[in-house]
């Protein structure tokens, strides 16, 4: 009895010293060995998911990535639980102040589209900037109001009641859409605001994407905003949002990269708000957004992390447009450059 | 083994040593285990009231009362996800433990043997379906149906009613709390009909010499008997109800504010921390989410006390009730 007492308390010891060894030899292994860890944005995870096995098989080096949203994104790599994190919101000043030592590098650009579900409607509806945030403001409320009429002479619209979606967690998708009706309409910048999580003052939440896709084809009369290559993988039915030219792109690759060819200001931490677009560029899609990686400047893994940031921003972004990625303009190439070069210096 | 080793006078002695640490060892490992549990609790108790220390001075008891949820502004107040949750979980008990009742007097006291395990078991697999799942159901399936067909007929019959005014939403308190019945009548379900099954035989049969109906019975002499465990069941239906917050969030509609109308969207303290909490930004939302979450622990440890509480009088009464309601028979 005694003596096996005595061997399973040697068997678990020996256990015990052999789980040490084993973890102290993987810590010592370090930066070649294990895998970069990141976690963040659902908006740019298909992308990631291309990324990861191309840049495998190029390197042999692994990258997991958990998609779990730009607010966790920034709240993991705030607490360095992963080696990098992605948001499709810049950070905040604050935010910034409290990940302490992080660069914010844009890696890819994208759109949020706004998606309707009203039977008896036209297809390809056109609406504004201006109608949209009178839609979310609650001032606009059945899809026959003349400020949408007037938009689409010779449409004949329902009178039915317009509910309006929106995403009830943090979301990458309302920053760029608060950010634009903001950007649009002082009384929409004045009464709501721009954040990840804004108070809506009329309107139906729902979690992510596939919750307000969900909502609006369940609703008749509802539009919401999902990002662009859901919307577009998923086929469903978008508006056309007229562009500061007075035109009404379709929302897509091309218009988005027209949105951002048109802006060369980058501003002090690479955040480039794409909302303010001049009336020159006639194609631009008005609602696209740059979604950004935010990687800390000394890590264990900072090689492999500007290797990997490197690719992603480099020979990376030719697998964009395959999935509804519009690929970096020049300029925002170079700056990413720049940023990367202060990592682990 | 044993037989030999208690002639043998060595290792007799050998294993009353191993009795005398064995008594002390099982002593100090249960109680470790104890220790535990309860270390564990006061841990979570002051990591959330740490997390939410800046929301709890910055806006204090207000909190409970303000009714607004505006992340750009920075203010935030708990009264809609109180009323929310005040609002879902009572209704849902109130459809739930009739409902609860009435299967468990049917699983005990009436259906046929054969059909009584079958039927057990699929009440009890409701309760096995994963919330999110139901919450997927509550967005394609339910918040339809309620928005075409339930809603407007209630609007048509009660509609004079406040609580059946407004538009008719998919997404509603109402949605919720049928979502809320669904998760709560098997765990009351259960815990009832395990009640049940232990009055005793003689009291029933007692009843039915006695001249009672099948009815009479179960009203004089099942129900009373029971009471206190019915009550504790409805709790821990409660429970469940008060902390959902997956299925909750998937059909509410997220919305930041107080309405009278089952109709509107609404949340509750439990759906709000779950999709928001992840990422929230700003230097107050978070802690604002954790003291959501204090309220709720508050909660959670009030409906705790008063089920215990409940079923202890209740329990000492039924002893005393049962015979005398017999002997009225």
């Amino acid at each position: 009895m005694t003596k096996r007492l005595l061997s399973v308390g040697f068997a678990l010891a020996l256990a015990i010293a052999v789980a040490a060894c084993g973890s102290s030899s993987s810590d010592s292994s370090g930066s070649s060995g294990s895998p970069l860890v990141g976690a963040g944005s659902t908006l740019v995870a298909p992308l990631m998911s291309k990324w990861q096995s191309d840049y495998a098989s190029k390197s042999e080096e692994t990258v997991t990535y958990g998609a779990i949203g730009s607010g966790g994104g920034i709240d993991q790599i705030t607490s360095r639980s992963v080696d990098f994190g992605a948001s499709d919101a810049p950070l905040t000043p604050e935010q910034f102040e409290e990940a302490d030592g992080v660069e914010q590098i844009p890696w890819a650009l994208s759109g949020t589209v706004p998606a309707y579900n009203v039977s008896g409607a036209p297809k390809n509806l056109k609406l504004s900037g201006e109608v949209l945030a009178d839609i979310y403001l609650g001032n606009i409320t059945t899809w026959d109001d003349p400020a949408i009429a007037k938009l689409n002479s010779g449409a004949s619209l329902p009178s039915t009641k317009i509910t309006p979606v929106y995403r009830s967690d943090g979301s990458g998708d309302t920053y760029a859409f608060t950010n634009y009706l903001s950007t649009i309409s002082p009384e929409f910048k004045s009464k709501v605001g721009t954040s990840t999580t804004v108070k809506f003052p009329t309107g139906v939440g729902a979690e992510k994407n596939d919750g307000v896709a969900a909502a609006i084809s369940q609703t008749d009369g509802a539009i919401g905003y999902v990002g662009l290559a859901y919307a577009l993988s998923n086929e469903l039915s978008m508006p056309l949002v007229e562009n500061s030219a007075g035109n009404f792109p379709e929302p897509g690759v091309e218009s988005v990269e027209a949105a951002a060819d048109a802006v060369s200001k980058i501003g002090p931490n690479n955040e480039i708000s794409l909302a303010d677009l001049p009336a020159s560029a006639k194609d631009a899609y008005p609602i696209s957004t740059y979604t950004y990686v935010i990687a800390p400047l000394e890590s264990e893994k900072a090689d492999a992390l500007k290797k990997f940031i490197t690719y992603a921003i480099g020979p990376g972004q030719e697998y964009g447009p395959d999935l509804d990625f519009a690929p970096l303009p020049k300029q925002v190439i170079a700056a990413g450059k720049t940023a990367i070069a202060k990592i682990g210096s | 083994m044993e037989a030999g080793a208690l002639g043998n006078p060595v290792l007799r002695a050998r294993r009353n040593r191993i009795d005398r640490i064995g008594d002390p060892l099982l002593r100090g490992l249960s109680g470790l285990a104890a220790a535990l549990a309860v270390v564990v609790i006061v841990a979570i108790a002051y990591e959330v009231i740490h997390l939410a220390w800046p929301a709890i001075t910055k806006f204090g008891i207000g909190f409970l009362t303000t009714n607004d949820w505006n992340p750009v502004t920075e203010r935030f107040g708990a009264a809609p996800f109180i009323y929310g949750t005040a609002v879902t979980s009572a209704i849902a008990l109130l459809f739930a433990a009739p409902l609860s009742i009435a299967i468990s007097i049917y699983l005990t006291e009436l259906a046929p043997s054969r059909v009584r395990r079958p039927v057990a078991t699929l009440v009890d697999m409701l309760a096995a379906i994963p919330s999110v799942i139901l919450g997927l159901w509550g967005i394609l399936v339910l918040g339809p149906f309620m928005h075409d067909t339930i809603q407007p007929a209630l609007k048509s019959t009660l509609g004079f009613l406040p609580i059946f005014s407004g538009d008719p939403s998919a997404f509603s308190y109402l949605t919720a709390a049928l979502i809320l019945t669904i998760m709560t009548t098997p765990i009351i379900t259960s815990v009832t009909r395990e009640v049940f099954e232990t009055v005793p035989g003689e009291l029933k049969e007692g009843a039915y010499a006695l001249g009672a109906t099948r009815w009479e019975m179960v009203r004089q002499v099942v129900l009373p008997y029971s009471r206190a465990g019915i009550v504790g069941a409805t709790i821990l239906g409660l429970g469940r109800a008060i902390g959902e917050a997956i299925a909750v969030a998937q059909v509410i509609g997220g919305a930041t504010g107080i309405n009278v109308s089952l109709f509107h969207t609404g949340s509750t303290m439990a759906a709000q921390i779950a999709a928001q909490f992840q990422g929230a930004p700003g230097a107050l939302q978070k802690p604002s989410l954790a003291y959501l979450g204090v309220i709720l622990l508050v909660f959670a440890v009030i409906v705790n006390v008063v089920a215990r509480l409940i079923v202890q009088r209740g329990s000492l009464k039924d002893v005393d009730v049962t015979p005398t309601e017999a002997e009225a028979l």
